[in-house]
């Protein structure tokens, strides 16, 4: 047994929907030691101890009290949600407006049909509650708050039975005296019940908005603390005694305490730690600019990182079908949050999704999926139609004797059955030219995700690098950049298990905020100032009680804003000068109207501007463990070669084009099955370089790296892929310099 | 999942070399281009009903004025816009615009709507070349006319603001500033519309920049010929959805309450014949046009067919010209269906809204698993402005409310939602109360209001607006007179009202019956109340499970003496269960 070393291994562990997996990096030596235990979605808790004890037998054992802290991603608050198994709540307004939950935005999610339904609302309307009282839009009382009336209220909430209690009262996001006085009248009778104030979750204007994230955070809030508990306990009871961090939806991590307290900050938990891991991965290597692309079984997902910060949103909607998330009306299906959520896009295109034609004749692929159960109809246990994963086989991409590192093999005589009869004899086309049309339109459906949240949000794709990885990423991944533009992709090592490595590279985030609603001509600067002294001051105090954090405190300063008369902010970086005076104004003016310009296309400089939220986040910087390079080094790539087999490509001008093709190296059209070399990635030595076309296996996932592309691995085991326009670009500025 | 069938129907790689791949893809990014363009716009508007309540749409045409491709927003403005661009592009003249210029037009006896209905039209042109047209309606808050937020009840089209024919307001990128003024002269809320506008062009901008991206990666030549079959494709679907539709002559008659002058309701009737070419809605034996606010243009009848006819096929069919197409319209003119100059078309929304109820009506006997009961069928204005004390500038504000949903074959009509082609989302209290000097002092359910059957109605919804200065309030709505219709033994919802509560302390709160067409002037403190109607219900509520009543009872949507009455169900106040005893006597012989 090694010497123990107090804080010397961290674990990281993400539950999924089928697998728990952990990660243990000792930041000593950079190494990582992964494993993966079944969910358990009864007592996810019972996966949970298994992954970490797994981890501590695994080499020569680990002794509990050399972890340094345990990082979790959780799908526990969204889950509650979507199977409607959050904790009785009440929900407390102002009088005359009890239905606020009920009526939500008065949309219909989809517009053609005439069977929707409405949301639930998550507190049934014989729990909503309203009490006396009344404030303006300046925070003046108009209406006296009723205490007698709050009493009663409170004793009627008593005897209901409720676990948690969500309090919204209007205008309490410019003055929470009301609300805190109901409150404490709650507090006083219920001392065992969660009440949550919308004051404290999220003091932003836009009442539904902040009762439905109010609502949330208290209606999740007794499942997420015991279950949090639960964990803490068996982590205690395997001699774990230090402080369990949770991933939160903006890609930081908080104290388990804080979590149970917020959990409204945790519900994308998990999505946010691929986008964390891709950022991490790539300030790492020196590519702070990067686009995270996380294909698994059902979905995949794209998140946009500059400057090293995965890009956030808060229009963001839990629970809905569909697209989640930004749409026209991608949210009127879920519930409303407004906390920061990493702005992620996901789309039904996974290695399961099912591959149709319409009854136009149009090839189609998802939003179907034949997920884990039955399956691709390789996999040989039941599914008949056709998904990405056969298409993939079908081309040769996948060796069927090789899938899971050989763990399973594929049954690519079935596949070929599927996509004949579903796809290429209605079509009148080749089983692989159908084969292939399957993963091109997926690939459309991924190139979009890409765009939207790239050049949807003013960035232009060819800046950026793309970091492909989840089990299916690596194999689309390339195609995906060619056709989006970006001229390098990297492929992490263990690319399925990249995500769960992102829990161990994160900080503590905590953010507070503050509603201005008020234009920059009116506004005294000192006001500002004090406001923001006053989030730092209580971002101090968080900091001070979370054992994790190392040093001093870093803050990051934000503010909201937008043209007076507008209602969509946009957040600007508060300038970086020493005190917030004139000068200070006039530069975050500035910036204002630039960041509007490459938004929307137009600056309207004689506007007055509007200053809505300040919002400042407390990051306590965690030390990132070191990373570890390969043993071998060498360029010879052919080492690792496990020999030749043929892979089907379709390369023709217009595709392989596109924006490469602006001086760069044509390929010639290649269109049919190619002798393609297949490496095995464990054997790969740093520093080997090769081209494609290529197939780079390893046991969880599988890379294809299509003709007129490069791959050079680094001294980490990272395949960084470039296009060959992009490689001679490069050499003739480096020849010019 | 939609079947895989493509029996019937011809494979895409069977037409002229058609590339099924390529077509997916060029398919996509342009609905993507249109999105992309709905969300320039909305997040750089200004006005609440622009950026909040997303009354707007946005569309990519042909350069032979095909509509291609639509961002999903509202219904409404789908069908009507894809005739008003057509009209008012060739009536300036396709070859008086070059690069960079739009046209702006509302006019509703070219091609448009109502007033407040303003259409943004740019063409796209790839160097010198044409290659098609973005364009984007918006609801503007005001155009000028006889009371702020230009609704109202006015006897002629003129009264009712300012009429822009095509106009180029943007040449070669920038904005004439002439005429922008002279626009913005005749509008109430300047600086308001003033961003509208702005937002408006920097939409069309963004489209015409995806647009040429598309280009760019496949040829002006593949991009026009697989424009031509993304219309077949959808031609080829839309049949095959027609197909499936019952066939026959189907018709019903119904009416609005009012028109705003005189009680007489306005008579409408629908008549449609489906076969396999395609449906014929026929409006033959509505009104004669009226002097009064309810008149519907062409567009606007159109729409509400095409609307209907898209809610009974397949979810996923693409709403281009390849099924436009299939919708055939015959509304004679001089009708509410289908008015002439200089008739006023302010509320021609209500009628195009009751139009869909009624073809919906027609349909049910022949297809009762899809259509749902009446629905709350009225857009449901709300308009006031004034004076803000705190800017010193005159500003407008417009919403429209929700109301019951109708109940359907398996499930209730949900509570206080919008209808129909309408989608418009709800104007936040605090943002409301934020900008304009109003207070909401309720805004809750209305208990009772849904339509009893065995699958019920949706409630209604109660909205009351408190000024604490004066102000000019508009209501445009109706259902005032006739709840929304049940279907097949469900009962009609409730009626709608629209009461004033005059600050008179020495009077008590009495409410005074407004009609559902009126404006008038508020002194500091009165409040306008809205109680929206509840859907129809669906089925006999004799037969609704009683578990479904005491559910409404337990959450007070019902009340006990209703679910005796309505229902034949008994519910116990003091523990809320069901009495099965008192139930089944109840019951007994219905």
């Amino acid at each position: 047994m090694t010497a123990p070393a107090v804080g010397r291994y961290r674990i990281g562990v993400d539950i999924g929907g089928t697998f728990t997996d952990g990660t243990l990096v000792d930041s000593t030596t950079g190494r990582v030691t992964t494993s993966k235990v079944l969910s358990t979605p009864e007592d996810p808790a019972v996966g949970f101890i298994s992954a970490v004890q797994k981890l501590l037998e695994m080499d020569d054992g680990i002794a509990p009290e050399a972890v340094e802290h345990v990082v979790h991603a959780t799908t526990v608050a969204t889950n509650a949600i979507i199977e409607g198994k959050t904790a009785k709540t009440a929900f407390i307004t102002t009088e005359g407006f009890r239905d606020m939950l009920e009526i939500a935005r008065q949309i219909r999610p989809s517009l053609y049909d005439l069977q929707f339904e409405k949301p639930r609302p998550l507190v049934p309307r014989q729990l909503c509650f309203e009490v006396p009282e009344r404030l303006d839009a300046k925070g003046q009382v108009v209406t006296p708050l009723d205490d007698r009336a709050v009493a009663e209220v409170v004793d009627r909430i008593a005897e209901s039975g409720v676990e948690a209690v969500a309090v919204c009262l209007l205008h309490s996001y410019r003055n929470p005296d009301h609300e805190q006085r109901v409150g404490r009248a709650l507090r006083a009778k219920l001392p065992n019940v969660i009440i949550s104030l919308s004051s404290d979750v999220v003091p932003e204007f836009r009442e539904y908005l902040r009762a439905s994230t109010t609502v949330i955070n208290a209606s999740v809030s007794p499942i997420v603390s015991t279950y949090l508990a639960s964990i803490s306990e068996k982590l205690r009871a395997s001699g774990i005694g230090s402080e369990l961090l949770v991933m939160q939806s903006n890609g930081g991590v908080y104290t388990a305490e804080a979590a149970s307290r917020s959990p409204v900050f945790m519900v994308e938990s998990g999505p946010a730690a691929g986008a964390v891991a891709a950022a991490a991965l790539g300030s790492s290597l020196g590519y702070p600019n990067v686009i995270s692309f996380d294909m698994g079984g059902t979905t995949a997902k794209a998140s946009l990182i500059r400057n090293g910060k995965p890009h956030v949103t808060k229009d963001y909607s839990v629970g809905g079908v569909g697209q989640s998330g930004t749409g026209a009306f991608g949210g009127a299906s879920g519930y409303p949050i407004r906390t920061t959520v990493v702005d992620l896009v996901e789309v039904g295109a996974g290695g399961g999704s099912i591959a149709w034609v319409d009854s136009g004749g149009a090839l189609r692929v998802g939003p179907h999926s034949a997920g884990a159960d039955p399956g691709p109809v390789c996999y040989g246990l039941g599914g008949t139609e056709p998904t990405i994963t056969d298409a993939n086989l079908v081309l040769g991409r996948l060796d069927p004797d090789y899938f899971a590192g050989g763990e399973m093999s594929l049954d690519l005589k079935a596949a070929r059955v599927a996509i004949r009869t579903n796809c290429a004899e209605p079509l009148e086309l080749s089983i692989e030219d159908a084969a292939h049309g399957i993963i091109e339109i997926a690939n459309t459906a991924m190139v979009n995700a890409l765009r939207l949240v790239s050049v949807q949000r003013g960035h232009d794709p060819r800046d950026f690098m793309l970091i492909g990885f989840g089990g299916a990423g690596p194999a689309h991944a390339i195609r995906i950049a060619e056709q989006t533009g970006i001229p390098r992709v990297l492929i992490p090592l263990g690319p399925g298990t990249a995500s769960a490595l992102g829990l161990l590279v994160t900080d503590m985030r905590m953010e507070g905020s503050a509603t201005l609603i008020v234009r920059s001509d009116e506004v005294e600067p000192s006001r500002i100032a004090s406001e923001f002294e006053r989030l730092e001051s209580a971002g101090k105090e968080a900091h001070r009680t979370a054992a994790s954090a190392s040093g001093d405190p870093v803050f990051e300063r934000v503010v909201e804003m937008r043209y007076w008369g507008q209602s969509f902010e946009l957040s600007v970086p508060a300038p970086d000068r020493p005190t917030i005076d004139d000068a200070w104004m006039s530069e975050l003016i500035e910036s204002f109207h630039e960041a509007h310009e490459t938004a929307y296309g137009f600056r309207a400089n004689d506007e007055p501007v509007e200053l809505v939220n300040l919002r400042l986040t407390t990051v306590g910087k965690i030390a990132r463990p070191r990373m570890r390079k390969l043993d071998a080094t060498g360029t010879d790539a052919s080492v690792a070669s496990k020999g030749e087999r043929p892979v089907y490509f379709a390369e023709d001008a217009a595709n392989s084009g596109g924006a490469h093709s602006a001086g760069g190296a044509r390929v010639a059209e290649i269109k049919g099955f190619v002798q393609t070399t297949v490496y095995d990635r464990a054997k790969l030595p740093a520093g080997a370089i090769f081209s494609g076309p290529a197939i780079v296996e390893e046991p969880d996932s599988t890379t294809v790296v299509h003709p007129a592309w490069s791959v050079t691995v680094d001294d980490y085991g990272n395949l960084t892929i470039e296009h060959s326009s992009n490689a001679h670009r490069s050499r003739k500025v480096a020849e010019r310099r | 999942m939609t079947s895989p069938d493509a029996s019937g129907t011809t494979g895409t790689s069977g037409v002229s070399g058609i590339d099924p791949i390529k077509f997916e893809v060029i398919r996509n990014a342009l609905t993507q281009a249109t999105e992309e363009m709905a969300i320039a716009l909305r997040r750089s508007a200004y006005s609440t009903n622009v950026k909040t309540r997303q009354d707007f749409s946005c569309a990519f045409f042909d350069r032979d004025l095909r509509s291609v491709a639509q961002a999903f927003t509202q219904p409404v403005h789908l069908g009507s816009f894809v005739r008003h661009v057509p009209i008012a592009v060739t009536r300036y003249g396709p070859e008086n615009l070059g690069p960079g210029d739009m046209i702006l037009s509302n006019d509703p006896y070219g091609g448009g709507v109502h007033l407040n209905d303003i259409s943004l039209i740019g063409p796209v042109y790839r160097q010198d070349r044409l290659v098609g047209y973005t364009a984007c309606l918006a609801h503007h808050v005001d155009v000028g006319g006889g009371a702020p937020a230009s609704i109202g009840a006015f006897r002629e089209v003129f009264q009712e603001g300012i009429i822009i024919p095509p106009i180029k307001l943007v040449a070669a990128g920038e904005i004439d500033d002439d005429l922008f003024r002279l626009v913005l002269a005749q509008i109430r809320s300047k600086r308001e519309t003033a961003g509208d506008f702005r937002a408006q062009i920097a939409s069309n901008r963004t489209g015409a920049i995806r647009i040429n991206e598309i280009i760019d990666r496949y040829g002006l030549d593949e991009f026009d010929r697989y424009i031509d079959e993304i219309l077949e494709y959808t031609d080829r679907r839309t049949r095959a959805e027609v197909a499936k539709l019952p066939h026959g002559v189907f018709s019903a008659k119904g009416f609005v309450d009012n028109d705003g002058f005189t009680d007489d309701v306005v008579k409408l009737e629908v008549k449609i014949t489906i076969d396999d070419d395609g449906v014929q809605f026929d409006t033959t034996g509505s009104d004669p046009q009226r002097r009064a606010p309810v008149n519907s243009t062409f567009a606007q009848t159109f729409s509400a067919c095409a609307y209907a006819l898209r809610a009974l096929m397949d979810r996923d069919l693409p709403v281009n010209d390849g099924f436009y197409r299939y919708v055939k319209v015959h509304a004679p003119e001089g009708t509410v269906t289908n008015c002439v100059h200089p008739a006023p078309v302010v509320g021609g929304w209500e009628t195009h809204v009751r139009l869909n109820d009624l073809i919906f009506e027609a349909l049910a006997p022949a297809m009762p698993d899809v259509i749902c009961a009446g629905t709350k069928a009225m857009q449901c204005h709300a308009g006031f402005g004034g004076e803000n004390p705190d800017t010193g500038e005159y500003y407008c504000f417009l919403e429209t409310l929700a109301g019951g949903f109708g109940g359907r074959s398996t499930s209730d009509g949900p509570d206080a939602v919008q209808c129909h082609g309408q989608n418009t989302e709800n104007a936040p209290v605090e943002e409301t109360e934020i900008n304009y000097p109003v207070r909401i002092t309720r805004y809750e359910l209305v208990p009772d209001s849904e339509g009893p059957g065995e699958f019920r109605g949706g409630l209604g919804l109660r909205r009351d607006y408190m000024f604490p200065e004066e102000t000019t309030f508009t209501v445009l709505a109706d259902r005032d007179r006739a709840g929304p219709h049940g279907l097949f033994g469900g009962e009609p919802g409730s009626t709608s009202t629209y009461t004033l509560i005059r600050n008179n302390p020495g009077a008590g709160a009495k409410e005074e019956r407004l009609s559902s067409k009126t404006t008038l002037q508020l002194q500091p403190g009165d409040v306008i109340s809205y109680r929206t109607s509840g859907g129809g219900g669906y089925g006999n509520p004799f037969a609704r499970d009683p578990e479904r009543v005491q559910n409404d009872v337990m959450q007070r949507k019902v009340s006990v003496k209703r679910a005796r009455e309505r229902y034949g169900v008994e519910i116990d106040p003091a523990s809320g269960e069901v009495n099965k005893s008192a139930t089944r006597e109840l019951r007994s012989g219905r």
